[in-house]
């Protein structure tokens, strides 16, 4: 008899964290009010094929449905300005023609302020080889219940100098709300990105501010990034006074993506990259981990293991690194390991006691760290040749360092040997 | 009296307005019998471009008149072909090029030809008449102009769309949608209904923009190298062009290499001809410098990288155009290579190549299949 209660005491327990880890991972909606306008397309359309260098692009208030993407090229000093984000609203959800709503390649200082864009088939404002681009006061989103048929970014400049997206919201993104790719001088402050897989991205990126945003509700809230076999890589990234919290909801990144890995439930994510400093910022309620740094071999070993198993069965969960490719190990010029990460004095705190079961990082952490969650993790692999990997300027957090490529042997919570000098 | 007079003029005016309504009512009947709707009417060619470019296609004097024959005024109009044409949904068409007097294109042994400042070239965009339904004339969609500056040298790409009579193109910057129906053939195992894309001005540069320069795309050397009928005699266009001191700097014909025919099984093995069919109809982006160069896949004629052609390659910031699958492209595996799944799909978001396509070129999918099938 006793042993029988012990048995249903187990499955009880086992069943109430069967509940919290499911409830864990929510799929939000987002539903703002609209009342569409069609018949405007051409006069907008218009104003954007017609523009030259110095014209100033009025968008009046109304709610407009378009069809095909508007696009900027190869002129300077452009401003499209809107009557408000919610007030001038560009809708692309019918689009037949053009992946991107806005596109804009080949330019000089071009400003885009106060509208929403929303609901572009592919990427929302795609900015490509433009020097001087900036996003104030707009939003980008995509309405309804989040989905991997959302497009893929809200705001995206990719080969671009002198970036700077202020005071803008990104929802409901299929990738990073904010993404900025192989791009240099780059300000990314007093933002809102919640309900996309990344709230906030950096990749490849050089000299990047990312202060005074707020990251929630993302699978993950704020990332940074090194790939390999791209045109650059990224150095000198500051993170500092954001609030990151409560980034827990499903990963639904197109499988093939590479945010397709990030677990839910991570505030921070560094995966490579040199000279990266997280301070002032205030990590709350990140399941997994508040940062976790990590290096591009654990990804692509993980990627081998995991292409061996999809072999057999292709409907894999989420979390899987099967896209990762192991040409960087032909890449010269990438280094796969994170360098000088610098984590100064955040505010952490969690109310979760499990992290989320979704993911390799996760399904570690239970093991080796059941019921509690942790601040910092680090996969632990360096290079060798590097001043140092991470430091930390206080050791006033819980830390765990997993030593994956040696199965965890040398696995450490202890900080102290990691203080910066 | 006054009245009375009123009235009858005001009834009289009614019944004009109703009888007039009813022909056009007519009017509109027997278009719609027709296969092709969305060409301009005259309230579309009252839009002023002027600001961007000539109005009339008539006003460069290429043609004679009537112009829908696009029969050259004379010598200067050169007409031409390439061995490997871009595929743009069926239409067949009719390319051109017009020099500036006492001057010479340089040759160039890869990529275009160097066009004289001043160059204009033509391509006019029709169906044929066994293309559509119950037509008894080709039908010209579009012409496009790309005019190279006489004193920047910058390209200028301009857009014209013909109008329902078939007497004039005007330049229509927006872009303009085409309602057709074509007809089953060889190519096409279905009788289609479907809607042509005019592209607007901008869209030109998607692909036209290499280097952050607009630059032609077609008129290379490997694929002027071909016969074609100039001014009533049969000969080789490369030749035409040397004969008429029209170039200089091109070394002997048999020394320039040939792009394949990608329809022409004699023309070179699988591999050559899919290599070429990605060549034309891809690598406009896909190359250095080209707008899809941030992926990584690079699909010009002369790329020896297997993986920069895509071979085990993970897509790079695809989103949903992966179609959950993990490589640009698996040797053997047409069922699992993105280039393949994308080339098959008409989703703006997924399609591949992105502008100028609505329907799927269904030779080349199998040529590419039957590619990708060979690939070890």
């Amino acid at each position: 008899m006793k042993k029988l209660l012990y048995f249903l005491g187990v499955i009880i327990a086992g069943l109430i964290i069967l509940f919290f880890v499911l409830k864990s991972e929510p799929t939000p909606t987002y539903s703002p009010e609209r009342n569409y306008i069609v018949g405007k397309e051409s006069e907008i359309l218009s104003k954007f094929l017609l523009a030259k260098d110095s014209t100033i692009i009025e968008l009046e208030e109304g709610h407009f449905t378009l069809t095909q993407a508007l696009s900027l090229e190869g002129v300077n000093h452009v401003t499209i300005i809107g009557k408000g984000i919610d007030k001038t609203v560009l809708n692309f959800k019918d689009q037949t023609k053009g992946a991107e709503g806005i596109r804009i390649t080949n330019c000089k200082n071009i400003t885009l302020k106060n509208f929403t864009v929303e609901n572009a088939k592919g990427d929302n404002i795609k900015v490509m080889d433009t020097d001087g681009i900036t996003f104030k006061n707009l939003e980008s989103s995509w309405i309804g219940e989040v989905s991997e048929n959302n497009g893929a970014y809200a705001f995206y400049p990719v080969l671009c100098n002198n970036v700077i997206i202020d005071n803008c919201r990104a929802i409901g993104a299929a990738d990073a709300g904010i993404y900025v790719g192989q791009s240099n001088n780059v300000t990314i402050s007093n933002n809102e990105a919640f309900y996309n897989v990344a709230g906030i991205e950096s990749e490849n990126s050089k000299n990047v501010k990312i202060f005074g945003n707020k990251a929630y509700q993302n699978t993950g809230g704020i990332l940074v990034f090194d790939l390999p076999g791209l045109t650059q890589y990224g150095s000198n990234i500051k993170v500092y006074h954001n609030e990151i919290y409560e980034n827990n909801i499903k990963n639904f990144a197109a499988k093939g993506a590479i945010v397709g890995q990030v677990p839910a439930g991570t505030g921070s994510l560094v995966l490579g990259t040199e000279n990266v400093h997280f301070y002032d910022n205030i990590f709350r309620n990140n399941k997994t981990s508040s940062i976790a740094i990590a290096s591009y071999v654990l990804i692509y070993e993980m990627g081998k293991r995991d292409a061996e198993s999809l072999e057999t069965d292709s409907d894999d969960v989420v979390g899987s690194t099967r896209t990762i490719n192991d040409k960087y190990l032909n890449d010269k010029n990438y280094n796969p390991y994170p360098r000088r990460i610098k984590i100064g004095k955040n505010a952490y705190s969690n109310s979760y006691t499990f992290p989320t079961i979704n993911n390799d990082f996760g399904k570690i952490l239970l093991l080796k760290k059941p019921f509690q969650t942790v601040d910092v993790m680090w996969d632990g692999v360096e290079d060798p040749k590097a001043a140092y990997t991470i430091c930390f300027d206080n050791n006033d957090l819980s830390f765990f360092g997993l030593d994956v490529l040696n199965d965890f042997k040398n696995a450490t919570d202890d900080v102290s040997k990691l203080l910066c000098n | 009296m006054m009245f009375r007079n009123f009235c009858v003029t005001s009834f009289l005016t009614v019944f004009i307005l109703l009888s007039s309504c009813k022909k056009t009512e007519k009017v509109t009947l027997i278009k719609e019998t027709k296969s092709v709707l969305g060409l301009l009417t005259v309230n579309d060619t009252l839009q002023d471009f002027s600001e961007v470019g000539i109005k009339k296609l008539s006003a460069y004097n290429f043609f004679k008149k009537p112009l829908n024959q696009l029969i050259p005024v004379d010598e200067s109009v050169i007409p031409y072909e390439l061995n490997s044409p871009l595929f743009s949904d069926y239409t067949s068409k009719k390319r051109f090029i017009v020099l500036p007097e006492n001057t010479k294109i340089d040759y160039r042994n890869l990529g275009v030809l160097d066009f004289p400042k001043g160059t204009i070239i033509i391509k006019n965009f029709y169906y044929t008449k066994d293309d559509l339904k119950s037509e008894t004339d080709d039908i010209i969609l579009e012409t496009r102009l790309l005019i190279r500056d006489v004193k920047t040298g910058i390209w200028q790409t301009l857009p014209y769309v013909w109008n329902e009579e078939q007497t004039e193109a005007y330049l229509y910057i927006l872009g303009k949608d085409i309602d057709l129906v074509l007809e089953k053939n060889k190519e096409r195992a279905t009788q289609t209904s479907f809607t042509y894309s005019v592209p607007n001005i901008n869209m030109c540069k998607n692909c036209h923009v290499k280097n952050k320069k607009i630059m032609p795309i077609g008129p290379s050397a490997r694929q002027l190298n071909r016969e074609n009928i100039i001014h009533s005699e049969s000969i080789n266009q490369l030749t035409h062009l040397e004969k008429n001191e029209l170039i200089h700097n091109m070394p002997i014909i048999s020394k320039i290499d040939k792009m394949p025919n990608y329809h022409d099984v004699s023309s070179g093995n699988v591999n050559d001809r899919a290599r070429a069919y990605l060549d034309v109809n891809c690598a406009h982006c896909h190359q250095e410098g080209g707008s899809a160069k941030t992926s990584g896949l690079h699909l010009v004629y002369e790329e020896t990288d297997l993986y920069k052609l895509g071979l085990n390659k993970p897509p790079v910031a695809a989103g949903s155009g992966s179609g959950n699958l993990s490589y640009d492209v698996v040797a053997g595996h047409p069922e699992k290579s993105i280039l393949l799944y994308r080339m098959k799909n008409l989703d703006p978001n997924i399609m591949m190549p992105e502008v100028g396509k609505s329907l799927v070129d269904e030779k080349g999918v199998k040529l590419i299949e039957e590619w990708i099938a060979s690939l070890e």
